[in-house]
């Protein structure tokens, strides 16, 4: 008996317009069917109205948690085109911004997973955390979610020594909290037994699927364009990447938290090692004809800009690709074989943002259409085996 | 291994079928090849030099033709993949069955572009919203958005 639930596009549990359809049999998904397009805005045709300045903040739009994201991708792709060399402090202070924003956004997902497992006080101690470095970035940019720090040829703020400190101190404060988090992790059986098990990524499927960011990395790929790729300041940074082989929602949470200590290190180093001098050399208005790719980490993954330019002092074609978009194909798997339960825990463990995975088209997930019949003796037997696999009275954290 | 080094086992290993291949930043391989050599070379990325990861596929209007470049990365570099196709004529091969993670990028070429991408495992039509109407490619460079004029019920405009 398959019966379809759609979940979506307007419900309690989604944050942001999206539907899912997911055919059940009893309690157990058994496909899931995305249709997206809800919140499409068309950026990359606007795009190619704006100028090169303008687009800076048009980009910085696709998203709300990993703004800086997206604008840093698009003026990296655009130095690349004028061949401007930014200052040292220019990036250094820009990274800083996006180590900033990664722990901003970690620290959110953290409290999301814990309020989709039933753990809401885990919720409200990350989010009253995070404002510690929301509270950061607001000093440093003027704003807690649009820092607009970017401009074409470096960053258009600096900060000064008193910052640095403040910077420091607080970064303290969120280490010491970080530390913590794992203690309780790791104290709390029913939170790792919620989280074991749930969502199942095997590796062969992160890789075939292209899965990207804490995604991928918690089915064992190490996939990192910090690592793989290391644009400006990245490769004269000490930092390890983090990675999980329990392919579940479980691995996900250690990856994210692994990665704020990573964070924490990589902002001390940059904040103690800043250089001096400018932060921004003049850009030109136009770009001579040419194209770039640009790949940068965001929180939830690689995101990846096209840029060609054709003489003029607007983009010929401006390709923007979101990690969430990558991760779709993935999550379909993820909740092939779950319960209706994990939806919400599997759907959030991507760390999906729509809004950027929707700047230009909607998508529907590829799916056979074809019906297959399950005798009952079957169900009985994958019952069976379900048996006990629900809570995991003895998973452990694995950190 | 750099850059040379890579440029080199591609010129072995596509022979011909490597039409032109330039490397302007380092880490930034753009390789153009044949629109029928497509899943082919991705195969080859692929199984010998360790690039099952497609970053997305780019298509770009060139006015008479149309390009699509497949954004391929390997933890060493990356390789950008071109192939042009004739305006009249915009049909490609899906390369889904050597990286089954671009069906979403394929899909979004035929939406966007009006391309046939042959042996799409589902070729459904992408749907802009469910009432957009059939034959409108909104990043082709001929495409315009035309507001639709607003209709106030009871109103005079």
């Amino acid at each position: 008996m398959k019966f379809q639930i759609p979940i979506g596009p307007q419900h309690p549990a989604l944050k942001e317009p999206i539907s899912l359809r997911m055919t059940v049999e009893g309690e157990v998904i058994k496909d899931a069917d995305l249709r997206l397009g809800y919140n499409h805005r068309g950026v990359e045709k606007l795009a190619e109205e704006k100028n090169w300045t303008q687009n800076i903040y048009l980009m910085e739009r696709i998203c709300g948690i990993c703004s800086h994201s997206h604008a840093t991708c698009y003026v990296q792709a655009v130095e690349k085109l004028m061949e401007l060399q930014p200052p040292k402090r220019g990036l250094a202070i820009r990274y800083l911004v996006s180590e900033l924003e990664r722990v901003h956004s970690h620290l959110l997902w953290l409290g999301v997973a814990g309020h989709e497992a039933g753990f809401d006080s885990f919720f409200m101690y990350t989010w009253r955390d995070r404002e510690v470095v929301m509270d950061l970035l607001e000093m440093i940019s003027g704003n807690r979610v649009h820092y607009a720090m970017n401009a074409i040829g470096g960053v258009r703020r600096d900060i000064d020594d008193a910052q640095r400190q403040k910077i420091l101190d607080g970064v303290a404060v969120l280490r010491a909290r970080s530390a913590y988090y794992l203690t309780i992790g790791a104290n709390e059986p029913s939170f790792v037994g919620r989280l074991a098990g749930v969502g199942k990524l095997s590796y062969e499927d992160a890789v075939a699927l292209c899965a990207v960011g804490p995604t991928a990395r918690a089915s064992g790929v190490a996939r990192d364009v910090r690592k793989e790729d290391p644009y400006a300041v990245y490769d004269e940074i000490d930092f390890e990447l983090a990675t999980a082989d329990t392919c579940d929602v479980l691995g996900r949470t250690v990856v994210r938290i692994k990665e704020l200590m990573e964070s924490y290190k990589i902002i001390e180093h940059i904040v103690k090692n800043l250089p001096a001098g400018e932060i921004a050399v003049k850009a030109p208005r136009k770009a001579k004809p040419n194209e770039a790719v640009a790949r940068y980490e965001a929180p939830r993954g690689e995101n990846i800009h096209y840029v060609k330019s054709n003489g003029t002092d607007k983009p010929e074609r401006l390709k923007v690709r979101a990690p969430t978009l990558a991760n779709y194909p993935a999550t379909v798997v993820m909740l092939r074989n779950g319960f209706i339960a994990d939806i919400p825990l599997i759907f959030a463990a991507i760390d999906p943002c729509i809004c950027c995975a929707e700047r230009t088209v909607e998508l529907v997930d590829a799916r056979s259409g074809e019906e297959r019949i399950v005798r009952w003796s079957d169900l009985r037997r994958l019952g069976a085996a379900r048996r006990g696999a629900g809570l995991k009275g003895n998973a452990v954290w694995p950190l | 291994m750099s850059d040379a080094a890579i440029i080199e086992r591609l010129r072995a290993e596509l022979g011909a079928k490597a039409l032109d291949v330039t490397n302007p930043d380092v880490r930034r391989i753009f390789l153009r090849v044949a629109p029928a050599d497509l899943p082919a070379t991705a195969g080859l990325l692929r199984d010998r030099f360790d690039m099952a990861y497609l970053a997305t596929v780019t298509g770009l209007d060139l006015g008479t033709e149309f390009e699509i470049l497949y954004h391929f990365a390997s933890p060493v570099t990356t390789v950008n993949v071109r192939a042009r196709i004739p305006r009249e004529d915009p049909r490609l091969p899906s390369i889904c069955a050597e990286i089954p993670g671009a069906v979403f990028y394929e899909r979004e070429l035929q939406d966007m572009f009006g391309l046939i991408v042959e042996g799409l495992p589902d070729p459904r039509p992408l749907v802009l919203p469910d009432d957009w109407p059939a034959g409108q490619y909104p990043l082709r460079k001929d495409w315009k958005h035309e507001r639709p004029a607003e209709i106030i019920p009871g109103g005079t405009s």
